[in-house]
């Protein structure tokens, strides 16, 4: 397409635009409203409700303003006579057809057909006759449809097939009886599906959890950063009354485009679960009973007091960096450093020499810019589905995207190669790929031994490595399969290598919302906030959780399910360990082991700052009400700190703390080639299977195993394991 | 000198004991209430109810219209899914004291569920007896449906 610039009339005003864009970017570029059902400007053109016609001087008919390419000296009138008869009379056509039930839809008051209808629409109907009625068919437990009121402007199959890459919806029938349906019964089982109840122009598709619950105008919208994966979307929580009614994606180019994943969008179903705590808990001669703050606290700092300096705390990498760094600030105070939020890895030999920070290595943006990209452990449909996504128009794009796992999970784009192996060793296609990068070439220093353990290359192999050398921008990416890896530190060894050796970027795709600002905020054994190297490394999770310390602080997590090894644990008898959870759930694991449960809230209820992987700081605010007594987690670990009579600096607001350890941080983001990593030469206990190393993708934190229509879901009631390994699980 | 006279024979007095007079002899308008009642209009707005339809099934459909239009914010409604899978209201209060019986709520109602009857005369005892919930809307309604209905075809030309 040509870039020259040419000059067109809109409505009489001389307006700039490039030859073949589309009538309609220009005439919003202009400010000229022009109508539409079906334009979405994420989504190709289709030009089939036909609301958008204009006016175009000596064209015999009203052109579609989405589908007519700019052409120079054209002519373009959006409010004509004619043009406005040739909208009234699409409106009409619209409204044959649609029910008049918008009092008990949920579309009413947002609904973009109800909007036009106001202004382009007869106040009396002309058509007589039946309306059409559709049959409804359950797409899922997420999207509600009431197909009835459907207009085909076929936004949600265009979404289906060309975002979400699987065609889960089409078009069945001709003229009056087409219907938006799943071609066979079955239902909409994208991790992506429910942007297609933004996309709806009207009240067709909803979403089912919120149906019914409230009306659009009653609710109050509020910014908020998605807590779930490490991408940090951009959300709005929608309140009535204090309680969030649902979530829908704000903008933001740069990370979520317009969509967020299902994760983020019906997670807040979890908020009202029925073991939500709305007061301290204290066990007392063996049972529990609902205790005042003051009781709570004075028990919590008295226990942990006893235990001294043999103390150690585990959170969840969900965790806002202010309640990071209040408690390992707490911890230290202490005279303890065993402090970590990395729960489930179960390699540590090389965590002095990776990198401070975790991250993508680029702005999340610039995945879909990369040309080649290897993915080495990463379930990631199901581990972050947005970055699946950017890596899908990268494919689209014509990028090779491969990858390396110990499972085939089917992605929605096609795949360069699908490297596989077992879960314990299939990361030795990794030293092999090192091995054909390095033919001819030097082996990179200390690696002889790994190397030495990979199989000869084979010719898949050696293309492997000449598309990430030669193929223009290239990555390497680390996903939660590797990070979990009882060989994680050979994994990262080898990755760093290849990525040397063939000019790439390494990057990891961390678990958690917030693996990165944890570490920038000092949750971590071997590293104080800053990411500076602490002078005595204390216990990282996997040593806390093999061998529990006297005193215990369990931060947001479940350990039942949330620290492998952690169902097993025991309570101690009296005298021994103290247990403190901060928790916004009961759970069962929880009652089970601690002494003293303090009731805090998830995200949606606490001020806080996330780093998401790529290394952007996004603060946000409280958006829902807390229940009860529940207070907010960085508010508790101030109070608590009080009580145990270590000092606290004057920061009284989480902005405050948050940019206390931004200063301590600085802006840049590390390197992850910057370090030399020493092969280690320690061998790891290898047996792993593939359900310890990926987690089901409605499972990853206490907020989500509650969400209840997302446990409904395929992913939800499967977990997210491929197919041959669901049959012999 | 006039005005002397005037103010001497009292004149303005008589003047206003004219009417007086005048008034002793007109018919009179006073109503011996509760023994007599003044006629009402149907469109008479008094006490509310919610409606059901001939088969029983409640009219209203909870989209909160009313709720919204309320000049007073009044009318509290909660909704959900209801078993037979139809949009209901969980919640449907109105609070006495801070309606003004203005109607908009009835006018806003797409189904008629909402309505002002020609009740005026009831009271509470206790605090919280100004709510009306739900149940005690639909037993008004049921219980004057006959009134309603009427009220409605004998006003429904004029709509």
């Amino acid at each position: 397409m040509s870039q020259d610039k040419c000059t067109i009339q809109v409505n009489g005003v001389e307006v700039e635009a490039r030859p073949g864009q589309m009538l309609i970017e220009v005439t919003d570029a202009e400010g000229a409203y022009v109508p539409r059902f079906c334009y979405h400007p994420k989504l190709s053109v289709a030009a089939n409700c036909r609301m958008c016609l204009v006016e175009v001087e000596n064209a015999p008919k009203p052109m579609p303003a989405c589908a007519t390419p700019v052409a120079p000296g054209m002519k373009v009138h959006t409010k004509s006579r004619k043009a406005i008869d040739a909208q009234r009379a699409v409106m009409e056509f619209l409204l044959i057809n649609h029910p008049l039930d918008c009092p008990i839809c949920d579309q009413g008051g947002e609904c973009e057909l109800q909007d036009l209808a106001m202004g382009f629409g007869r106040g009396v109907g002309r058509f007589s006759e039946a309306k059409r009625v559709v049959r409804d068919t359950s797409i899922g437990p997420l999207v509600s449809t009431d197909m009835t009121r459907c207009i085909h402007c076929t936004r949600c199959v265009r979404f289906t097939q060309e975002v979400g890459g699987l065609q889960e919806l089409g078009t069945m029938g001709r003229g009056d009886r087409v219907v938006i349906s799943t071609y066979i019964e079955q239902g909409v089982n994208h991790e992506l599906s429910g942007n297609i109840i933004d996309l709806c122009p009207v009240g067709a598709l909803n979403s089912k959890p919120f149906r019914f619950s409230a009306r659009a105008w009653e609710m109050e919208q509020r910014p908020l950063i998605a807590g779930h994966d490490c991408l940090g979307s951009h959300i709005f929580a929608h309140l009535m009354g204090g309680k969030v009614k649902r979530v829908v994606p704000a903008a933001c180019e740069e990370i979520n485009e317009t969509w967020a994943s299902d994760r983020d969008r019906f997670s807040y179903e979890g908020l009202d679960a029925p073991d939500r705590l709305a007061e301290p808990l204290l066990r007392e001669n063996g049972h529990w009973r609902a205790a005042s703050w003051d009781e709570a606290l004075d028990a919590a700092a008295a226990g942990l007091r006893r235990a001294g300096g043999d103390l150690a705390a585990l959170l969840s990498p969900s965790a806002t960096v202010e309640e990071g760094y209040l408690l390992q600030r707490l911890l230290a105070q202490m005279g303890s450093a065993s402090i970590d939020h990395r729960l489930r890895r179960r390699d540590f030999r090389s965590q002095d020499t990776e990198i401070e920070v975790p991250w993508l290595g680029m702005p999340v943006a610039d995945v879909e810019r990369l040309d080649q990209v290897l993915v080495v452990g990463a379930n990631l449909r199901k581990e972050v589905p947005l970055l699946a996504h950017r890596l899908r128009k990268a494919a689209v794009r014509g990028a090779g995207v491969a990858f390396l796992n110990p499972a085939r999970y089917p992605m929605h784009f096609p795949v360069a190669d699908a490297l596989q192996g077992t879960p314990a060793d299939f990361w030795l296609h990794l030293a092999t790929l090192v091995r054909a990068a390095a033919q001819g070439g030097e082996t990179p220093p200390g690696m002889a031994e790994l190397l030495g353990k990979a199989p000869a290359p084979e010719e898949r192999h050696r293309q492997a490595v000449a598309r990430l050398r030669e193929g223009g921008r290239s990555a390497i990416l680390l996903g939660n399969i590797a990070l979990r890896h009882p060989r994680f530190a050979d994994i990262d060894v080898l990755a760093a290598a290849l990525a040397r050796l063939t000019g790439s970027t390494l990057g990891y795709i961390t678990e958690g919302a917030n693996a990165a600002g944890l570490a920038l905020a000092g949750a971590l054994p071997h590293r104080e906030a800053g990411g500076r190297a602490r002078a005595r490394a204390g216990a990282n999770a996997a040593e806390i959780i093999a061998r529990p310390p006297a005193g215990l602080i369990l931060f947001g997590i479940e350990p039942g399910l949330d620290c492998p090894g952690g169902a097993g644990w025991q309570r101690a008898p009296a005298g021994g360990r103290f247990v403190v959870a901060f928790s916004a759930f009961r759970g069962e694991s929880l009652p089970a082991l601690a002494d003293v449960i303090l009731p805090i809230g998830t995200f949606f209820e606490t001020d806080g700052t996330f780093v998401n992987g790529a290394g952007q700081w996004q603060s946000f605010s409280a958006a829902a009400r807390l229940p009860g007594e529940a207070r907010p987690g960085w508010k508790v670990l101030r109070v608590l700190a009080e009580r145990l009579g270590v000092p606290q600096p004057g920061q009284a607001t989480a902005a405050a703390i948050a940019a206390e350890v931004r200063k301590l941080a600085g802006e840049v983001m590390p390197d992850a080639l910057a370090r030399q990593r020493p092969a280690s030469a320690i061998a790891a206990a290898g047996e792993v299977s593939l359900q310890e190393l990926d987690l089901p993708m409605y499972q990853v934190d206490a907020l989500l195993r509650r969400a209840h229509a997302l446990q409904l879901t395929a992913d939800g009631l499967a977990g997210s394991m491929p197919e041959g390994e669901r049959l012999t699980a | 000198m006039i005005s002397a006279i005037k103010t001497l024979s009292l004149w303005d007095l008589l003047l206003g004991l004219r009417v007086t007079l005048r008034n002793l002899f007109v018919k009179k308008v006073t109503i011996q209430y509760p023994e007599e009642r003044t006629p009402q209009s149907p469109r008479f707005r008094g006490l509310h109810a919610l409606r059901r339809y001939p088969n029983g099934e409640e009219r209203c459909i909870a989209c909160k219209l009313c709720q919204t239009v309320c000049p007073a914010a009044a009318i509290t409604i909660e909704s959900d899914v209801a078993e037979d899978g139809t949009r209901r209201t969980t919640r449907y209060d109105i609070d006495l004291f801070k309606c003004i019986y203005c109607g908009f709520c009835e006018e806003a109602c797409p189904v008629d569920a909402v309505v002002l009857t020609r009740l005026y005369e009831y009271h509470m005892e206790q605090p919280g007896q100004n709510i009306m919930t739900k149940d005690k809307l639909l037993g008004i309604g049921d219980k004057y449906e006959g009134m309603i209905a009427a009220d409605r075809s004998a006003d429904a030309p004029y709509r």
